[in-house]
Parts: structure tokens; C-alpha cells; sequence
């Protein structure tokens, strides 16, 4: 996927406007291909630009429509009115209720729901409040529970915040990922808005505890697919083994040599193991 | 008995750091004299705008340092390493899941410097391993 095709791609960007909890959000996604709907959420700080490489793959397009979108604060959404008397914090309540607005605003019907991190824990949380509306879920680095990211020097007025957010999760790439896609990631991560990182990871680390949840997941109603790298220190193969060993029959498969960020810092290794749940899901 | 870092290797680990291009770019603002601890062996890292102009080991209690990166040279080896597994790749795996890499002393001043200093490790993890049976 490193080789640059000229012209345009198939990605295609839109906005929408909803509501969500009763607040007015205006919500950029992108998407492409024809197919059973595939949501991707992206991981804490950044947008669905981690996404273009399965945007990009006519193996996955040809199937499904890919639709990738911002959350608020993120990317080009834009927070909600009178941000700026609110600190962010990302919700386990307002996360739900926004991935599930949102594809009943798009007007999708049983999506997969594939999420990254943040993303990725989310979505056992999509499976065990929706599963009877959602075709499954592929959760990518998912915790049912996940301690130890937040500190203080995040958000701080001495640090440049997103250097920091894109350096401090730089390591968690495995080391033979494509140093390109690496560092595209770190582009990403650095362009978080002053806070919004420490908002998601307020979720992720306070916040979410599925723990119990995810226990209500019936696999006959949606399919369960986890996906972890071996390198993945924040989401480690243990907390997803966790997971998958509460969620009767669930898939769990430890991806080698991918860290945390599989479908940006190395696609090439990590399509295959997206294609193979792909295809049992649909 | 551990394998130490010798001088001529952290001569060379500083000559890497000197004629590294990112660190040309990222290292304006990274001036610090830090230490890094194998196994109670310390090396006061002395960094100006992102050059090393000086290493000194096991430098005086009158010689002070920002931080300290500190580590036993069995968690090093796995670091500094072609194929390091899983929690020791890389410098912020370790301050997270490692107990035994500890970070001592002025922590604002350590993440203030987070990109700059994350090369610098990145480049000590590249260097010849120091264990060559790890």
C-alpha cells in the first residue's frame, strides 16, 4: 500500500449534521465501496484518516461500504456549541450513543462496527448495548478494562501537547512496522486539538468498564472478531484475551509484528488478518 | 558481570546522536544534562540544542541532572537489541509496563523534551547490542 497511485482515490467526504444526547454535532466521515456498512472508529486524539488504507483496498470496498467519521473535536467534526466552557471529557454514555446516532443518521442498517483503541474498546460496548441491530463488531487493540495511559502532562501549558500525544503513543507501533506508516501516525496524533487526547483517554482509562457488559454478548445475535497486536503495550494481548474469554464464542487472534496501530502503521501485514474476519462476519 | 557500556561505545552513541538528521531538526530546544543509569553505572548526558557535548560516567554528587533513566542491564539488553520483544521496544513501553526502567526527578522537564529524547532513545536502541549473547 506504499506505492502512490496518481489521481484521485475513491474516498469521498461528506458532513452531516445530528443529534446526539441533545446536542447538535456537525460530523465529517468519509467513505467508499458498496456492501454491508463497516464503521471505523478511530483511535483516542486523532480521525478516520488512520483508515484510508482500508478506504483504499478494493478487496474490502468491493464488500463493504467503508464509512470512517471524526468524533467531535477530532479531525474536521466540530466540537459542539460552547466548547469552550467545557473541559472535554469522552464519555462511555455520550461515546455509545454517538457511534449509534450517527449510523441511524447515514441511514445504515446492521453495520460491522470496527474500532481501533478507544475504538476498538468501544465497539465490545456496541456489541453488548446494540448486538440485535449490528451484523458484528471487529474490535482492533479492544480492553474490556484499561488502566495507566492518563497523566497530567497531557494537557498541560508547558508542553507542547501534541508532540507529546504523538511521541508518547509512538512506541506502542511494532518496531518492524514501515517507518512511513509510523510516522503518518505521529502526523496524526500531533494535530490533536489542546486536550483532546487527555478528553479520550479519559474514557479509556477512567471511565470504561465493560467488563460486566460484555458478558450480555450473544455471538448468535453478532459476531465478535478480536484483533490485537503482539507489540500492543496499552492494549496488550492479555487484556483482549480477557475480553474474548468472557464473550462465548468470540474470535481472538494475536496479530505478529503489529503493535497498536495496525491499519495505519503497517496495512500490508495487517490486511490479511482484516480479510479473514471480513469474511467469516459477512 | 554485566556488559557495561564502555566509552568508545558511548563515544559512538554520541557521535550517532551528533550526526542524526532528525535530531538536526527536533533538538533546537532539547538542552539538558540527564543521566542514564545501567545498573547503578551512571552517564551524565550533557545535551546542547540537541548535541551531546559531553559524557561523563559516574560523574560527582555535585554534578546534577534533570532526570535519570535508570534500569538493571538485563531490561537494557532487551532494549537495546535488533529484535526487542514485546514491552521493552521501546522507551515509553517501558516507563508504562517495565517496574525496573524507573524515570527519577524532573519528569516536567522529561516530557517537555518527549520528541527529542524519544530519538535519543530510539537511537541508544539501535546501537550495537551490549550483551551480544541477549
Amino acid at each position: 500500500m506504499s506505492q502512490l497511485n496518481l489521481g484521485h482515490e475513491e474516498i469521498v467526504g461528506r458532513y452531516i449534521n445530528l443529534t446526539s444526547d441533545g446536542i447538535d454535532y456537525r460530523i465529517f466521515y468519509e467513505e467508499a465501496g458498496q456492501g454491508t456498512p463497516l464503521i471505523c472508529l478511530h483511535t483516542a486524539g486523532t480521525d478516520s484518516r488512520q483508515f484510508r488504507h482500508v478506504l483504499n483496498d478494493p478487496d474490502v470496498t468491493s464488500k463493504c461500504r467503508v464509512i470512517a467519521f471524526d468524533m467531535p473535536y477530532h479531525g474536521r467534526s466540530n466540537p459542539p456549541a460552547e466548547w469552550w466552557l467545557k473541559k472535554y471529557r469522552l464519555t462511555t454514555d455520550t461515546y455509545l450513543n454517538l457511534i449509534h446516532d450517527f449510523w441511524l443518521a447515514i441511514g445504515i442498517e446492521r453495520p460491522v462496527v470496527m474500532g481501533c483503541s478507544m475504538g476498538g474498546a468501544v465497539t465490545l460496548g456496541v456489541a453488548a448495548r446494540y448486538q440485535d441491530e449490528i451484523t458484528g463488531i471487529i474490535g482492533l487493540e479492544s480492553a474490556a478494562f484499561a488502566e495507566g495511559r492518563d497523566n497530567d502532562f497531557l494537557h498541560h501549558p508547558a508542553i507542547h501537547g501534541g508532540e507529546l500525544a504523538a511521541s508518547y503513543t509512538y512506541g506502542l507501533n511494532a518496531p518492524s512496522s514501515p517507518e512511513a506508516g509510523c510516522r503518518e501516525n505521529w502526523w496524526y496524533y500531533s494535530q490533536g486539538g489542546p486536550g483532546v487526547y487527555k478528553g479520550d483517554v479519559y474514557f479509556y482509562c477512567e471511565d470504561w468498564d465493560a467488563r460486566e457488559d460484555i458478558k450480555r454478548i450473544d455471538t448468535n445475535r453478532c459476531k465478535v472478531s478480536l484483533l490485537t497486536g503482539e507489540y500492543d503495550y496499552s492494549a496488550t494481548p492479555e487484556m483482549s484475551r480477557a475480553a474474548h474469554e468472557a464473550i462465548t464464542g468470540s474470535r481472538f487472534t494475536v496479530m505478529e509484528d503489529i503493535g497498536h496501530f495496525p491499519m495505519i502503521e503497517n496495512y500490508d501485514r495487517f490486511r490479511p488478518y482484516l480479510l479473514t474476519e471480513l469474511e467469516q462476519m459477512l | 558481570m554485566p556488559d557495561l557500556p564502555s566509552s568508545a561505545w558511548m563515544e559512538k552513541y554520541r557521535e550517532t546522536v551528533n550526526t542524526d538528521p532528525e535530531m538536526a531538526v527536533i533538538g533546537d530546544w532539547f538542552t539538558v544534562d540527564f543521566k542514564i543509569s545501567f545498573e547503578g553505572n551512571d552517564f551524565l548526558i550533557s545535551v546542547r540544542e540537541g548535541k551531546i557535548v559531553a559524557i561523563e560516567h559516574n560523574p560527582r554528587f555535585d554534578r546534577p541532572a534533570a532526570f535519570t533513566l535508570r534500569a538493571p542491564m538485563s531490561v537494557w539488553n532487551k532494549f537495546i537489541s535488533p529484535n526487542p520483544p514485546p514491552l521493552y521496544h521501546d522507551f515509553f513501553a517501558m516507563l508504562m509496563r517495565v517496574d525496573e526502567f524507573q524515570l527519577d526527578g524532573n519528569t516536567l522537564t522529561t516530557m517537555q523534551n518527549a520528541r527529542a529524547l524519544h530519538r535519543m532513545m530510539n537511537i541508544l536502541k539501535q546501537m550495537e547490542p551490549l550483551d551480544v549473547a541477549a
